[in-house]
């Protein structure tokens, strides 16, 4: 075992962007956990997740460093509306969290369910399956998932429940796609005659087959849920305002990108602050996703 | 082949029908007052909130209402879309072209360098070029699209007032709808160059370069990604391994044997990636102001404009089966492995 | 080859960066960019201030407000304005002969008679399409405000009723309306333009006749014929509505009957982003835009762009309404439904001091200061300062902790302040002003006793118009924009018991039901200034909603755009405008 792991940091330590992603996941981790440490919520707040107000004129106030001295009461500046940034970056961070590990795991699930079962019992089932499958895939994701979040009401719940609902059906493919290929294959013809029960060759021969590229794209695809949930809130469906989530954040900025005239990089932060967490956030996930497959591909060793 | 064919294009009515009907099913869980809406957007309208679901027979049952509106579509009348203030059908004249062009031209490069960079990755593995390579995709792959697109006009707009949002700017729009203006293809780009207008081309263009470089820089890690992760299955096969043993030379086995097979997964891919790209249009349209049919889809669906809902979901559905239809095929051409049907 | 042409495309584009910037000052071009989209040029189908803001300037009424005067007339494509004094109004104020000019032409070059005159004001009463604005003429011209009764049934005597209240005589137009009515006159000066009948009869549309009324009455949208077809006698023709890029694009009308317009081009176009319209003002590619006073901090010091401020509006934003009868069926909004700390009763609010411990609660001077940037002044009643009926002696509420504790002890006889409240204060989605103000309630409010808990919501606007329908929402925030310039246009809607608000609200008071009709029927302006302020008083002591402020907005354009001025009852003014006097000048560098 200590072998293994030490296995594991070798191969880490050759690619600095494993490394880097290790790091910024490790990094929004740590936020996510210390967020009632790294801001406390006010006093009497109800819900920590609601972001603390100062006042309620829309202009933005700057960050700390840039802010003269009666006003810099804000680590990263003041949003529209006066929302503090940076209590809404930290708590933020743990919505993110939430929005992509129940999404992915749901839509993991679903998928390998319905793909897993349409690509090896093949026959009705597939078609059936399949062509259910195809018809969520039908709708531009986005504009199903934007009918789903306007129709049940906008708030983050329903926002991860469209963004699951129109996640699942990649997954399925790729999974009815490799099993095809690989109930096909040579081993699995020999198992079969061998007299394995159905469940014994999905599970020992197929699945772990083609695991790999399904946790590979389901890595990915992390990154992109939150992206899409982002799009959501940027969009005005997702969590109400003042609810720290950064895709709302990001549209809150959207009136201050070119600042006052003279100064066009006047309000950067309320922009470039949760734009670039967003990113970073992805840009973590999608590099552990590059990681997760270097390391636990058997078949590129 | 033909046969599977005709029974994938036999599907296509089924997948129409059941995409509506999936779409109504959703809808009901919507009170009338909601679905009302649509045409009371102003507190002194409030009053007639009643009539208006008399008129328009909102508080029916959703499955009367599904069945009025495929009645209507079997007399030839797609609806009316409130949100684009026009017929559901002049709608997708108006708006299709413009989003195809986009697309378009957005997927060419996408799939170019995508193969290209996605080869020389997998063959340089973990030198610097992969690392860069892959750096620079991933890193496109985590922007937002409307950040990254908010950035871009912020700089090549708002700073350096190079490129624009929108499709086209008032010359050319005059221009267009002018009457010696030939439309033949309905790609404006191309029917500038038709008719000979250059400069209209131009504007055509730059208009056009914001959008499509948000959309190639955000898509093309996934195609990249999936190129280089198959040429290295393939590379680390044992048949590349004889051929290399037998002291075949390295772009010789790339060229001709690894990157055939390697362009299986990204055939079958591709289909979903232009998908992906046509649902992946709506952010970037809405940001870029440009006029296609993602924008409208998406501003149909937050106004529960049904009839705007069904007539841009029905068209990329439409797409949808034909892309899918054409990835089969290829999946079949090039993996004779694969039975069809 | 395509990776060739797309870097052939970009060096092109980064070659020749000079066609974007160095525009040519175009002199008869003019560009606003607005934010919200039309929804019809038919004029008796459109309702919403986007499509009148290009209606006024193609389709011509009666009558038209003299420059910023909203009680003054002068008359348009009528030949004299109608008064007691000229004889023009019979002594019981229950005729109106109206001469109609002569030598107007439409745009298709027919003139224009009075029968064509008759016709659009007799199309537009009988159109009354659902959610329309037919009942703004059809009460005062019918004497009841719609076609159709309340099962939806057509009343069979409209078309007879309109023959008989409005005909021609010779070159004059004569109105016979069944009670005098003040606001009559204002009315005919933004309502019922002059559409040509043979035209609209060409193009499919309804005939004049009686056999037919019924199948054109209350339509469906898209079976109009005039949605998008325009005719008018106005300064501008349309030339295109390009439904895809959201934009007009006006032309001239050289045949006009007045001097032609000094502008040649209009372009009229919907851009929902705000940066991008700023760009395109500080680029002088727009001539003038719509931006709020939110954003005022980023439109204000751009090189050769004014702004105009102080721009007095007629409107009532926001207000915050009290629902006295909630509906508490499987109600998200009130908690436990009860008075027990959890919740609300369904008739919370129906008590008058807790409406009026709100009603010391909100800072009202800190709301002006704060979130209009300390423009505007505040509202004393429901009628805002730039009509008659506004009464600046009304007194009004303002923050006062003290005496929101003193009502709130009173209330309900102490249970409230004993037991608490906790219910969801709703306002619709992405409408800052009023999140404000739900915020600011919430604060004051909750600081008085911290069994206090009010959750401010966004609900969007099928939500919000489904709890405001069912009146489910205890307090709603919304505001009240004019249709036409007159007192009753908004003490009726707001405090009437059978007014749009009150209604849902289920607030009524007799009195001032009985006050509002009789300022309505009284045509001499001392008295009905006198009526309409009992009004208020009585809104003061009820307090069915809370007024916050008399707004006033400013125009962001172009330093070389010339002659607009401004009228606040115009369509979507001060953004959009009358673009008949206006031109385009540059300064002598």
């Amino acid at each position: 075992m200590k072998e293994r792991l030490f296995e594991v940091w070798k191969q880490l330590r050759s690619k600095p962007m494993s490394l880097l992603g290790f790091g910024l996941i490790a990094f929004f981790t740590l936020v996510a956990v210390a967020a009632p440490i790294l801001a406390p919520p006010e006093k009497n707040s109800r819900d920590a997740y609601l972001m603390p107000q100062d006042g309620y004129s829309p202009d933005p106030v700057r960050p700390h460093w840039q802010e003269t001295p009666e006003k810099h009461r804000h680590l990263f500046g003041t949003t529209e509306g006066q929302y503090d940034l940076y209590y809404g970056m930290v708590w933020g961070t743990r919505t993110a969290f939430q929005v992509a590990l129940i999404v992915v795991m749901s839509s993991l699930a679903a998928g390998i369910l319905i793909g897993g079962a349409a690509g090896f019992y093949g026959g009705w089932i597939d078609e059936l399956m399949m062509r259910f499958t195809d018809i969520i895939l039908a709708f531009p994701d986005l504009i199903l998932a934007v009918v789903i979040v306007a129709v049940t009401r906008p708030s983050i719940h329903n926002v991860m429940i469209s963004v699951a609902a129109v996640s699942w059906p990649s997954y399925a493919r790729l999974l009815r796609g490799d099993v095809l290929s690989i109930k096909e294959r040579d081993f699995v013809s020999a198992a079969r005659a061998l007299g394995a029960s159905d469940f014994r060759i999905l599970g020992r021969h197929i699945i772990p087959n083609c695991i790999y590229p399904l946790l590979v794209v389901a890595s990915l695809s992390m990154g992109r849920i939150v992206i899409t949930a982002a799009a959501l809130s940027f969009l005005g469906l997702g969590a109400p305002v003042g609810y720290a989530d950064w895709g709302q954040l990001i549209s809150l900025s959207r009136n201050w990108l070119l600042g006052s005239s003279g100064n066009p990089f006047e309000y950067w932060h309320t922009v470039f602050i949760p734009g670039f967490t967003i990113f970073l956030f992805v840009l973590g996930w999608n590099l552990l996703g590059d990681a997760v497959r270097d390391i636990l591909d058997p078949r590129q060793k | 082949m033909a046969k599977f064919i005709l029974k994938r294009l036999a599907f296509l009515p089924v997948v129409m029908l059941c995409v509506t009907m999936l779409l109504f099913a959703i809808l009901q869980l919507l009170t009338p007052e909601m679905r009302a809406s649509l045409y009371v957007k102003d507190p002194r309208q409030l009053a007639a909130v009643d009539q208006i679901i008399e008129k328009y027979g909102l508080r029916d049952p959703v499955y009367k209402q599904w069945g009025r509106w495929l009645s209507q579509v079997a007399h030839g009348d797609l609806g009316y879309s409130e949100t684009a203030k026009m017929p559901v059908a002049d709608a997708i004249r108006a708006f299709f072209p413009a989003t195809l062009e986009l697309t378009v031209l957005s997927f060419i490069p996408i799939l170019l360098l995508g193969v290209f960079f996605g080869t020389l990755s997998a063959v340089y593995k973990d030198k610097w070029l992969d690392q860069t390579t892959r750096f620079v995709a991933i890193t496109g792959y985590s922007l937002p699209s409307f950040v990254l697109g908010l950035l871009l006009l912020m700089v090549f707009y708002g700073k350096l007032q190079l490129f624009p949002p929108g499709r086209y700017s008032l010359d050319t729009d005059l221009l267009v709808h002018g009457e010696s203006f030939r439309h033949v293809t309905g790609l404006l780009s191309l029917d500038c160059l038709l008719n000979g207008e250059f400069k209209a081309w131009l504007d055509v263009a730059k208009h056009l370069v914001l959008p499509a470089a948000t959309l190639v820089y955000i898509d093309l890690a996934l195609l990249l990604r999936i190129t280089r992760s198959s040429m290295l299955e393939e590379l680390g096969k044992d048949y590349i391994r004889t051929a290399k043993a037998k002291g075949l030379p390295g772009a010789v086995i790339v060229r001709k044997h690894a990157l055939k097979n390697a362009l299986i997964p990204v055939v079958t891919l591709s289909s979903l990636i232009f998908i992906t790209l046509l649902g992946g249009v709506v952010i970037t349209e809405t940001v870029f102001d440009y006029p296609g049919i993602g924008r409208w889809g998406v501003v149909a669906a937050q106004q529960l404009d049904i009839a705007g809902v069904l007539g841009s979901t029905m068209l990329a559905a439409m797409l949808f089966v034909a892309a899918n239809l054409v990835s089969d095929i290829l999946y079949a051409v090039v993996d004779p492995r694969i039975r069809v049907g | 080859m395509s990776m060739k042409k797309i870097s052939l495309l970009l060096v092109l584009g980064l070659c020749c960066p000079t066609s974007l910037k160095a525009k040519a000052f175009d002199p008869e071009t003019f560009t606003y960019l607005t934010f919200s989209d039309a929804d019809s040029l038919d004029p008796a189908w459109s309702y919403d201030t986007a499509s009148h803001a290009i209606i006024l300037n193609v389709y011509e009424p009666l009558f038209w407000f003299h420059e910023t005067s909203t009680e003054k007339l002068d008359p348009l494509i009528a030949a004299k304005v109608p008064s007691k004094a000229n004889g023009l109004i019979s002594p019981d104020g229950r005729t109106y002969t109206i001469p109609i000019r002569k030598g107007i032409k439409f745009h298709d070059g027919t003139p224009m008679t009075p029968e064509d005159v008759r016709y659009s004001i007799v199309r537009f009463l009988l159109f009354d399409r659902n959610a329309g604005p037919s009942s703004l003429l059809m009460q005062p011209i019918l004497g009841y405000p719609s076609t159709r009764d309340e099962s939806g049934k057509l009343k069979p005597d409209c078309w007879k009723d309109a023959m008989k209240a409005v005909e021609v005589k010779g070159d004059t137009l004569v109105l016979h309306i069944p009670k005098p009515y003040a606001p009559l006159l204002t009315l005919l000066a933004s309502w019922a333009p002059a559409l040509s009948k043979q035209w609209v009869v060409k193009n499919g549309g309804w005939d004049g006749s009686e056999a037919t009324w019924a199948a054109f009455n209350n339509p469906k949208k898209e079976s109009s014929p005039l949605h998008e077809k325009t005719n008018g006698t106005g300064p501008f023709k349309v030339e295109r509505w390009d439904r895809a890029t959201k934009q007009f694009i006006l032309l001239r009308n050289d045949a006009y009957w007045r001097k032609p317009a000094r502008l040649k081009r209009v372009i009229v176009k919907s851009v929902d982003d705000a940066n991008a319209r700023k760009l395109e003002l500080a680029a002088g590619d727009a001539d003038n835009i719509y931006a709020d006073r939110p954003v005022y901090t980023q439109v204000s010091n751009i090189p050769g762009v004014d702004i105009i401020d102080d721009l007095p509006m007629m409107e009532m934003n926001p207000v915050a309404f009290f629902t006295f009868k909630i509906n508490a069926a499987g109600n998200p909004y009130v908690g436990s439904g009860k008075l027990d700390g959890q919740g609300i009763p369904p008739d919370f609010f129906s008590d008058v001091d807790v409406r009026k411990g709100f009603a010391y609660s909100m800072d009202y001077a800190g709301f002006i200061r704060d979130v209009s940037r300390g423009k505007g002044t505040q509202a004393t009643g429901c009628i805002p300062k730039s009509l008659p009926g506004y009464n600046p002696k009304q007194p009004v509420y303002s923050l006062d902790p003290k005496k929101a504790e003193e009502h709130f002890r009173k209330a309900f006889a102490g249970q409230v302040w004993d037991n608490g409240f906790t219910f969801t204060l709703t306002y619709n989605t992405a409408n800052t002003p009023r999140q404000m103000l739900g915020q600011m309630l919430k604060r004051r409010v909750e600081s008085l006793n911290p069994k206090f808990r009010i959750d401010v919501r966004p609900i969007d606007w099928p939500a919000f118009l489904d709890g405001q329908r069912n009146s489910k929402l205890p307090i709603f925030l919304l505001g009240w924009n004019a249709d036409y310039p007159d007192p009753h246009n908004f003490a009726f809607p707001m405090v009437h018991s059978q007014g749009d608000y009150p209604h849902n609200q289920h607030y009524a008071n007799a009195k001032a039901d009985k006050l509002i009709d009789q300022a309505l029927y009284e045509t001499d302006i001392v008295k009905r200034k006198q009526l309409y302020a009992q009004v208020q008083a009585i809104e003061y002591d009820d307090v069915p909603h809370l007024v916050i402020q008399d707004t006033v907005r400013f125009r962001t354009q172009r330093d070389w755009v010339k002659g607009w001025y401004h009228n606040p009852i115009f369509p979507d003014a001060p953004y959009a405008s009358y673009f008949y006097p206006m031109y385009k000048e540059q300064r002598k560098p």
